[in-house]
């Protein structure tokens, strides 16, 4: 097991991490620079830039500590660059987690038992990358096509009102089958996200009537926070 | 699109300046295009190396096999992913977010909780840079996050009481009530739509059904049918 970790955590892996993990950055902060490039061109204030950019950040804090917490119980199977690489960024955690259990499954072992070998090791590095590699594949070869279509579309509607409702209603249907999909594990998963839906509606009604800028840019954060202490009084 | 002729009444301030972000879009496809490729070689060329170069190949049997159950459980995911969020990440969010990864526990609410804070609409191309911003900036916070907590090993964690750590696991449900919590100030009856939907969806006995394409076109159709409604 030790030795396999050895393999896991060598220099040349970390080598490949880090490549990835300086693209994924490389490429966050070109876009950043290219939106705020194009920002006036939408009829944003460099006050809406700051803004906008602020509340992503804030509301990644949440999300991004719980991501390390299966990152942190997966390093013990696939060392630390490989667990950088693979659940922190570009896959999603609990997605990873599973192609690791199917991997090693099909080479006949489980994750840190006995029978984990350097192969067992190098049949999940299959599987976690060709899996990635499949849905960037979709992204890099069709979002072209998708910006073409959605162009058409726009040309043909007179005006956006039709596509915002249409979106918004996606969207929301897209985070109701989440939330409810999760609220229906239990009862203490029913009171987090009860406890975080209500925290936020008054919050916005409160930022909104008092004109509180930064309380709309920790919402998310604090919601997350406020969900998960109503949880906590259930425990 | 059946509103379009309903909505004409509208000020029809459609997409301001839609025009003058063509730049911007040659731009994003090109650089979009080239970090992703790179990521996907890379990602190639690490299993290559362990298998090749290590010696260390299990032989392609359960490499195949492994993949294929992988693929059978997250192919279509793989596959219609980029389709269902394409409306909301726009062009450069999707692009930043599937190279960022963790999208609906990080990137979408991000995204959304960034163009709620200006005030712009999912689906414009003001709400496709706030997007994008939003994202962004999410995605170098995470990054920084990540690596000194990955050097700090679990230090960060065992650091933190028990009773906090347990509640981590709650943290899903959490992100999605707080989201849901945003949308529903700003659209009550498509929350109160979503949500009954979403519900009905995924306690309903036929096990093909429970699917979140199902529930967004079902929620979709039913608010759109609500809104024809209230226009007549």
């Amino acid at each position: 097991m030790s030795e396999v970790m050895e393999i896991a955590n060598g220099g040349v892996i970390w080598l490949f991490a880090g490549m990835i993990i300086s693209i994924v950055v490389f490429q966050g902060l070109l876009f950043i620079r290219l939106a705020s490039k194009s920002s006036s061109a939408v009829g944003m204030t460099k006050g809406e830039v700051q803004s906008a950019l602020r509340t992503g950040a804030i509301s990644a804090i949440g999300p991004s500590l719980a991501i390390m917490v299966i990152a942190i119980s997966l390093i013990t199977f696939l060392g630390d660059p490989l667990t950088l690489m693979r659940i922190g960024i570009i896959g999603s955690a609990p997605i990873e987690a599973l192609g690791a259990s199917i991997g090693a499954d099909a080479y006949g072992a489980q994750l840190g038992a006995a029978g984990y070998t350097a192969e067992a090791l190098t049949t999940v590095v299959w599987t976690l990358c060709l899996g990635g590699a499949g849905g960037l594949f979709v992204v890099a070869v069709f979002t072209k096509s998708f910006g073409k279509l959605e162009k058409k579309a726009s040309s043909k509607s007179k005006d956006g009102k039709g596509v915002i409702l249409i979106t918004t209603a996606a969207l929301i249907g897209a985070f109701s089958f989440f939330a409810g999909g999760e609220a229906v594990k239990g009862y203490i998963h029913l009171f987090v996200a009860v406890g975080a839906g209500v925290s936020m509606i008054c919050m916005q009604k409160l930022a909104d009537k008092r004109n509180l800028v930064w309380l709309k840019e920790w919402s998310l954060g604090l919601a997350i926070l406020a969900g998960l202490f109503t949880g906590y009084l259930f425990t | 699109m059946a509103l379009n002729d309903t909505s004409l009444s509208g000020k029809n301030k459609a997409a301001p300046g839609a025009e003058g972000l063509t730049d911007y879009y040659s731009r994003i496809h090109f650089w979009g295009r080239v970090t992703i490729w790179s990521v996907i070689i890379l990602s190639l060329l690490l299993p290559v190396y362990l298998s090749f170069v290590l010696g260390y190949h299990p032989g392609w049997g359960p490499i195949i096999a492994a993949y294929l159950a992988f693929a059978a459980l997250m192919g279509l995911a793989w596959a219609m992913e980029p389709v269902l969020y394409y409306p909301t990440l726009g062009v450069s969010g999707t692009y930043l977010a599937f190279l960022t990864g963790n999208i609906s526990n990080m990137c979408l609410p991000s995204a959304a909780a960034a163009q709620n804070s200006i005030g712009a609409e999912p689906g414009t191309k003001k709400g496709e840079i706030a997007a994008t911003l939003g994202i962004g900036a999410a995605s170098i916070m995470n990054v920084a996050i990540l690596i000194p907590i990955i050097f700090g090993g679990s230090y960060l964690l065992s650091v933190l009481p028990p009773g906090a750590q347990d509640m981590l696991q709650y943290i899903l449900p959490a992100i999605f009530g707080g989201i849901l919590g945003q949308f529903a100030i700003k659209k009550p009856v498509y929350a109160v739509v979503g949500i009954t939907v979403a519900l009905a969806v995924i306690m309903q006995p036929v096990g093909a059904w429970n699917n979140i394409f199902v529930s967004i076109l079902l929620t979709v159709i039913v608010c759109m049918l609500i809104e024809r409604r209230k226009k007549q």
